[in-house]
């Protein structure tokens, strides 16, 4: 199974973390104007201005025919989400119906397949667990197209903070060097990156599932301590935010150390306690490779939702998401990876060897 | 680990940009408040020839594919005398520069002076000419070939034809490579002495001790043939011709198993230009006794490529059949030997030769010749023998699509699918029942899902030739079948097929035996197959009239309108907003169109902003005192609901739908 290691980041915290609290002033030296004032992003009754609407179709559209969009037009969208995106709690209530995705990694031909399967957004209410980027080629176009629907959509789209939405991470894991090579630099990734720390923690549907991206922490026993937490911020080596990202559940009971390096292994003594204490009947959660898209476990008091398939092009791995209707009753679609457009199924080229 | 902050590190940005410069990224587009000055050409072309002396390479390549620009401002002289000879001393650069060099030279004629001065071009492509990298030398050769058009023909007969019989024997191999390109074109505007000359030159380089300039003299070969034709018409195919003594031993000799493969890869091209230009000549008068005796040298080459060492010359001849037949179908006797030798291709041990083969099936099998039924020994010469029973080649082939249904190889079966169906209206609805229907059943239910997947969208060329009451016998349970796949994107091609089904089964059968399928996809778990499924009533609602869709569709969609979930409940909407498009007004104003504004008041906002954005496309049919007496209503209140999606798309259709009532008043 591959799972993500903090041991080999470790050095670097300091000099990039310590940047992490005034991201929301900050315009890099080579950005010129182009930024839409908040102020002006939303006229009255919680409706869009004319020119955000129009701006944001135009992105949506260029998005969906995976078209990267342009920095000035980068750098605009994460003005317009770090507002949207303030203004949730770190435990975002989420109404039902929605449907659940776990992790999609740059996968953005397969995150097309999934609306295929799930439906178009806002037909469809969407909730995302996290780990949009690193890993696949098309970070920068998946990451784009969930933040650009979260601001178009507000009440119809949640995104939810994984550990790959980090600065450390995605240093190590591509979406670092996928921002410069499409962009000549690295403008876009610190957008997106200081964007990050805006993102919720949690959500919670219908005060009854829990969702995240990791798992549970031995600093939290109940939802208001997540409440509580000061989230804007690189996501810590350690601590309650750190392992509300990090943490596995396990067979065994009580709490373990990860393998991972960060946050801890959970028991099914935990997730039982915690639903109970908090009034829960489901902990939703993605992070970890599953074969098949979906996996119940602790007695179905934690389900693990991983929506990549074909993982990293190669684990074979079917994808899942999870439909909770307004009645709550869950129902699991899997896919399989879509197929690769304006490609030929069988090769008919033969390649041009040397004598 | 990352020491420093990669951000602040970052490149700075360029104070000029280059507005058209390939080099320049597509997401750097120059900020908008920062106008960007109008360049006036005397500065672009200033720009150009600084950027061509530029330290980064990219600036350079983007400079070289500009080069027309910058003669233009330049003048004729200065081009000549400054441009010209910066380009020729600038030839050890990198190759990419190179590359936009030569392919840029070409375009160059109309600003040196046109075709008088032509020839100052050739000084720096010659250089270009002989450079290591192919790709360059490719450049070089068009634009030369562009050049040498426009020369005089003084010009061309003396210095062009210097340069190319210099190339010829220099003693590096890449001059002869372009060499070997070069002289195949030049032929036609050689004068007589110089053509025999050439054609010396051409045989020299075929025989080149480097199999790189064998393999671009093979590549050239035919080229070479059909220009020697051109000029000396059928006199060169006589027994004392060059095209006989000279250029056919040619073939044989490329064409030979002593040959690298990649030397012998081009037999199968050279061959069927041959075959053209045979095809050519007997389109007019049939063919000598000597030009006869021509054809019956190539064949054994053909036949050669299918029995080759080499899985690459078999796939390329595998590949390419469908020229060689095109090419030969009118040569009298070829089909004898042609198409066995297909048939072994489509039996040939890699699975990529078998799989190239069979998407030439149909083309194969399309071609007039007829041929003996089956292949029991040689068969005989003239193709006169009146004793053996003659078919149809796609009757002969038709039978090798039951044996490749069972090939090992899931791509060869995926193209078998592909084109099986191709051969029905070849073969006639009664061989197409008797040999195809029998492999396409089992196409239908092979264990590969591409397989049946390509196979039914395929489907409907076969239909046309069965007719209604075999496809509702035979193809109906095997549709029927897939229909309920596991694979949604199966499903959804059988979707797909329905409407068209559903117009060659007739009202009275479909509704019996497929209306309740149709309904079920409706309710599919898949978003897009719910969605292909309401597109699907809607054309069936059209092809089948206003009753059939009230009596059939809508009692369905009422049900599915009740359904716990709201993505179900959607499906409703749209497949009802769909119908209520084609059937006659009076049946949208008052069946539909209350069922679709009940929907307003559904629990979940999805679908009420749904109800809004679909009364948009409505409520022009429904007419002015409809939309102002139970339309608009609606819309207020939706406009005053709580979620602001909501709110949003009543907003959109009302502002739209006052527009259009206005306007059309």
């Amino acid at each position: 199974m591959m799972e993500d290691s903090v041991d080999a980041t470790s050095t670097s915290v300091s000099s990039i973390g310590s940047s992490s609290d005034d991201s929301s002033g900050g315009a890099s030296p080579q950005m010129g104007g182009g930024v839409i004032p908040p102020s002006i992003a939303t006229a009255g009754n919680g409706m869009p201005s004319e020119k955000t609407y129009h701006d944001l179709e135009a992105w949506l559209m260029k998005l969906s025919n995976g078209i990267p969009l342009a920095e000035t037009e980068v750098k605009s969208l994460c003005d317009l989400a770090r507002e949207t995106l303030l203004n949730e709690s770190n435990v975002q209530p989420v109404p039902a119906p929605v449907t659940v995705c776990g992790d999609i990694h740059g996968q953005w031909h397969d995150l097309m397949e999934l609306f295929r399967i799930g439906g178009s957004a806002p037909d469809t209410n969407y909730l995302f667990m996290g780990d949009y980027v690193d890993r696949g080629y098309y970070s920068v176009e998946t990451v784009t197209m969930l933040v650009c629907l979260k601001v178009r959509y507000p009440d119809r789209v949640f995104v939810l903070r994984g550990n790959h939405e980090s600065r450390q991470i995605t240093q190590v894991y591509g979406f670092y060097d996928e921002c410069v090579r499409k962009y000549g630099s690295a403008n876009v990734w610190k957008m997106f990156t200081d964007l990050f720390d805006y993102f919720p923690l949690t959500a919670l549907v219908e005060h009854s599932i829990f969702c995240l991206h990791g798992g549970l922490s031995p600093s939290i026993d109940t939802l208001d301590h997540v409440r509580q937490l000061d989230r804007v911020q690189e996501v810590p080596h350690e601590g309650p935010m750190c392992d509300l990202l990090w943490s596995d559940p396990d067979d065994r009971n009580g709490w373990g150390i990860s393998p991972r390096g960060a946050g801890f292994t959970f028991g099914v003594d935990i997730s039982q306690q915690f639903n109970e204490r908090n009034g829960l009947g489901l902990v939703s959660r993605a992070h970890q490779l599953v074969m098949d898209g979906y996996n119940w476990s602790h007695e179905k008091s934690v389900v693990t939702i991983f929506s990549a398939p074909n993982y990293c092009y190669r684990c074979g791995n079917q994808a899942a998401i999870m439909e909770v209707d307004e009645n709550l009753q869950k129902t699991f679609l899997q896919f399989d990876p879509a197929p690769r457009r304006g490609e030929p199924h069988i090769g008919r080229k033969t390649p041009e060897y040397f004598l | 680990m990352m020491e420093i902050d990669p951000v602040d590190d970052g490149p700075i940005q360029k104070d000029v940009p280059t507005p058209t410069g390939p080099s320049a990224s597509p997401f750097n587009s120059p900020a908008p408040q920062q106008p960007v000055a109008p360049i006036s050409k005397e500065d672009e072309a200033r720009q150009v020839i600084e950027m061509l002396r530029a330290e980064d390479v990219s600036e350079r390549v983007s400079a070289a594919r500009r080069l027309e620009a910058a003669a233009a401002v330049l003048g004729e002289q200065r081009t000549r005398s400054e441009l010209l000879p910066f380009l020729t001393d600038a030839a050890d650069d990198e190759d990419e520069v190179l590359l936009a060099v030569a392919s840029s030279l070409g375009l160059l004629i109309p600003h040196v002076g046109g075709s008088l001065h032509a020839h100052c071009l050739l000084l720096p492509l010659e250089i270009l000419l002989t450079v290591e990298e192919a790709a360059v030398r490719e450049a070089a050769c068009k634009s030369t070939e562009i050049v040498a058009q426009s020369l005089p023909q003084a010009t061309f007969q003396g210095e062009y034809a210097e340069m190319v019989s210099r190339l010829s024997s220099k003693e590096w191999f890449t001059a002869r490579c372009s060499a070997a390109v070069l002289l195949s074109t030049a032929y036609p505007s050689f004068n007589t002495q110089q053509q025999n000359q050439l054609l010396t030159n051409f045989s020299k380089l075929c025989r080149d001790d480097t199999p790189m300039v064998r393999r671009v003299a093979a590549q050239n070969l035919g080229k070479m043939v059909k220009n020697v034709v051109t000029v000396m018409g059928r006199t060169s195919l006589t027994p004392t011709g060059k095209v006989t003594t000279l250029l056919l031993p040619l073939y044989e000799e490329l064409a030979s198993n002593d040959q690298p493969d990649s030397v012998r890869l081009h037999t199968t091209d050279n061959c069927v230009i041959f075959g053209q230009i045979m095809s050519d000549i007997v389109k007019d008068a049939p063919l000598e006794h000597d030009e006869l005796a021509l054809i019956s040298r190539v064949m054994p080459l053909i036949m050669a490529t299918i029995d080759d060492r080499s899985w690459r010359v078999r796939w390329t001849a595998a590949a390419k059949f469908n020229d060689v037949i095109s090419a030969y179908d009118m040569l009298p006797g070829t089909m004898e030997s042609l198409v066995p030798a297909f048939e072994k291709l489509l039996q040939d041990p890699e699975a990529e030769v078998r799989t190239a083969a069979t998407f030439n099936l149909a083309h194969v099998a399309n071609c007039k010749a007829r041929v003996l039924v089956s292949n029991n020994g040689r068969p005989p010469d003239g193709g006169m023998d009146s004793s053996g029973h003659r078919t149809s080649v796609a009757e002969r082939l038709v039978k090798r699509v039951t044996s490749l249904t069972e090939d090992d190889s899931d791509h060869v079966r995926a193209a078998l699918a592909m084109v099986a169906t191709e051969l029905a209206p070849i073969l006639g609805k009664e061989s197409t029942i008797t040999h195809l229907v029998p492999p396409v059943l089992l196409l239908l239910r092979d264990a590969a899902s591409e397989v049946r997947l390509n196979l039914i969208s395929s489907l409907s060329a076969l239909n046309e030739v069965i007719g209604v009451d075999l496809l509702s016998q035979s193809l109906l349970p095997a549709i029927l079948d897939l229909a309920q796949d596991g694979k949604w994107r199966i499903r959804l091609a059988i979707i797909r097929q329905i409407p068209l089904l559903a117009k060659q089964l007739g009202k009275d059968f479909f509704t019996e035996k497929l209306i309740s399928l149709c309904v079920g996809w409706l309710g599919d778990d898949i978003a897009s197959i719910r969605l292909a499924a309401a597109t699907n009533v809607k054309e069936l609602a059209a092809l089948f009239g206003t009753g059939w869709a009230m009596e059939n569709l809508i009692p369905a969609v009422l049900e599915i309108r009740e359904n716990k979930s709201y993505l179900r409940r959607l499906t409703a909407l749209q497949a009802c907003s769909m119908i209520s498009l084609v059937v006659d007004d009076d049946t949208t104003r008052s069946e539909l169109l209350p069922i679709i504004l009940e929907m307003a008041a559904d629990g979940v906002p999805n679908i009420r902003f749904n109800v809004a954005k679909e009364l948009q496309l409505l409520a022009p049919k429904c007419g002015l005192s409809v939309f102002e007496s139970q339309i608009a209503p609606v819309l207020s209140l939706l406009s005053e609901d709580a979620d602001r999606d909501v709110r949003f798309f009543a907003d959109k259709t009302s502002q739209a739908l006052k527009k259009e009532f206005a306007m059309s008043e």
